[in-house]
């Protein structure tokens, strides 16, 4: 029973462990400092357990995170929250309308959905807040961000996988 | 049909933003209205934001220090174990490093040992024997003599002659010694003859002063020429013997050396702005007296030493390559060989199965041969009790020339 509890523990905790060290640790895969190449994590960590499991990353947390990495960027103290908010909206739409889920239609409408808040995120930061920003990095953080969603979906189910797996056996 | 569509859409939205969920304690929508009002609220600079962006600043940092420990031991531990690696490469390096400015460390002191040497031998070798300091006590500026007073006397062992220099430039000589004070002739004055030195060119001369604030060079033995676009350097001479050669007088420009054919020395220094100066004699090492000699042998003794040790640690490094050579050359023969012997085994396996199949072909073509001899005597019939063909049996039996030897 403890060891069922253990791994109950795992499998809800790790999506918000990984979110918060995602954006307090130093190490960034949003500045990975290769040219050209660069991808936002915590937008597929949101999405991916926002469509699969609603109860794994809980709203209030992601606002929190959300302002952790705001202060930790330097950038205007709730963009993110609202960002990975709108990722939030949009996963919990794909989850209400999707009867049979597919990873190739939560793949394309997560590109869609990374677009349209990166877009929404460019035109704040340029046109409210004045900040001068490289469109050119966000549209390849987009791309390469929209790549990766396919591996790391692949790697979080084979988690799941094995933790669930485990509590069955 | 379209209605519909939208219907679905706007209950699928509706539900997403407005709905709370089972496991949620916020609501989305709320949370990003919340989030406006943080974004609002800050780019008006609004005080509670930025009382919430320390306090959360404060959290966030130490948090990230800790969250980072775990990636920053392993990158130390990989830092740690790449200059471990590095260590010998480094070590050999240094090593090399350090024979070379050896090397040149003893070149440079053969060089210094040398013009000891060669100074003494051409007997301008001067030393510093007297030092003192004096100040200005007057400074008149009369047209007839370009002179000053200092407070220095016979008493502090002034004596006449002595070189007086401010910083490092030559100022002119004690002309006149007082119990209490002394005058100094300045270089400027129309009596003061200084024997010089032009640089580029190394062009003796003697300057004279002009009774204004600079010289004029006189019995110049070659034209001052000097190349147009730069300055010519005046320095003492030291013929004479009563200055030492080398210390720095003024110069000449270019714009007066091209203009004029009388050749100005502006003094590097300003006369009329004297404070203090220093009175100093120098000294001739007499190179007949045997100490000297005695000195002169040490010295050639030493630069003989370390010319030996020079050629020691320049034949030392060549070795050192030799055999870095030879060792390359060794590991590559070695290698070659390697991979002959490995060749030759390859080919000696080959060559024991061709064998091996010979052996057997040689057997098979024996057993027929005999198996067409003694068949009778082996092959089982109706009529006798003897062994199966193709039986191991039937072949002994077929080996040894019927069964009645196999029987035996």
């Amino acid at each position: 029973m403890a060891n069922y509890n253990i791994k109950q523990y795992l499998l809800s905790y790790t999506p918000v462990i990984l979110l918060f060290i995602s954006v307090l640790n130093e190490f960034d895969f949003n500045y990975l400092g290769v040219k050209y190449f660069s991808f936002n994590f915590s937008y597929i960590l949101i999405f991916y357990y926002s469509v699969k499991k609603s109860k794994g990353l809980g709203y209030g947390l992601i606002f929190v995170a959300g302002l952790f990495n705001d202060v930790v960027l330097g950038m205007p103290l709730g963009i993110s929250s609202l960002i990975f908010l709108l990722i939030c909206g949009f996963a919990a739409y794909l989850r209400n309308i999707t009867l049979r889920p597919s990873l190739t239609k939560d793949w394309i409408f997560f590109l869609i959905t990374i677009s349209v808040v990166n877009s929404f995120l460019y035109s704040i930061l340029t046109i409210i807040f004045l900040l001068k920003v490289d469109y050119f990095y966000y549209v390849t953080n987009t791309m390469f961000t929209f790549f990766i969603y396919f591996v790391f979906s692949q790697l979080f189910s084979l988690y799941e996988n094995i933790i669930t797996g485990k509590i069955n056996a | 049909m379209e209605s519909g569509s939208r219907d679905d859409f706007v209950i699928a939205i509706r539900s997403a933003f407005l709905k709370k969920e089972n496991q949620q304690r916020f609501s989305l929508l709320g949370l990003i209205f919340f989030s406006i009002i943080f974004l609002i609220l800050g780019s008006f600079n609004f005080k509670v934001i930025d009382y919430i962006k320390i306090g959360i600043k404060e959290i966030a940092y130490r948090s990230s220090l800790i969250v980072s420990v775990p990636e920053n031991l392993i990158k130390n531990s990989l830092f740690k174990v790449d200059e471990h690696f590095n260590h010998y490469e480094d070590y050999q390096k240094i090593k090399y490093e350090l024979n070379l400015l050896k090397s040149k460390d003893l070149s440079k002191t053969i060089s210094n040992l040398e013009n000891i040497k060669l100074k003494k031998l051409i007997d301008d070798y001067f030393i510093t024997d007297n030092e003192i300091f004096a100040k200005v006590l007057i400074d008149k500026q009369s047209p007839f003599l370009r002179s000053v007073v200092l407070n220095k006397g016979s008493r502090n062992n002034i004596k006449l002659g002595m070189a007086v220099i401010d910083g490092i430039h030559l100022v002119g000589k004690i002309v006149e010694v007082n119990y209490l004070t002394s005058r100094v002739l300045l270089l400027s004055d129309i009596n003061a003859k200084i024997p010089v030195s032009l640089e580029p060119g190394d062009i003796q001369a003697i300057m004279s002063g002009t009774g204004k604030d600079n010289g004029i060079l006189q019995y110049t033995k070659e034209p001052a020429s000097g190349k147009n676009n730069e300055d010519i350097l005046v320095f003492t001479s030291g013929a004479g013997g009563l200055f030492k050669s080398g210390i720095p007088i003024g110069k000449i420009k270019k714009e007066k050396n091209l203009i004029s054919k009388e050749k100005i020395v502006d003094f590097d220094i300003d006369f009329s702005q004297l404070k203090y100066v220093k009175i100093l004699s120098f000294s001739k090492i007499d190179s007949s007296i045997e100490p000297v000699k005695e000195e002169i042998k040490a010295i050639n003794k030493q630069i003989v030493e370390m010319r030996i040790a020079k050629e020691t640690i320049k034949i030392l490094l060549e070795e050192k390559n030799i055999f870095k050579d030879t060792r390359i050359k060794i590991e590559d023969e070695n290698n070659l060989l390697k991979k002959k012997i490995i060749n030759l085994q390859n080919r000696i396996s080959i060559a024991d199965k061709t064998i091996e199949k010979h052996d057997k072909k040689i057997k098979d073509i024996k057993f027929a041969e005999l198996n067409r001899l003694y068949e009778k005597r082996c092959k089982k019939t109706f009529y006798n009790n003897l062994y199966k063909v193709g039986t191991k049996k039937y072949e002994d039996c077929i080996l040894n020339k019927g069964s009645k030897k196999l029987d035996n």
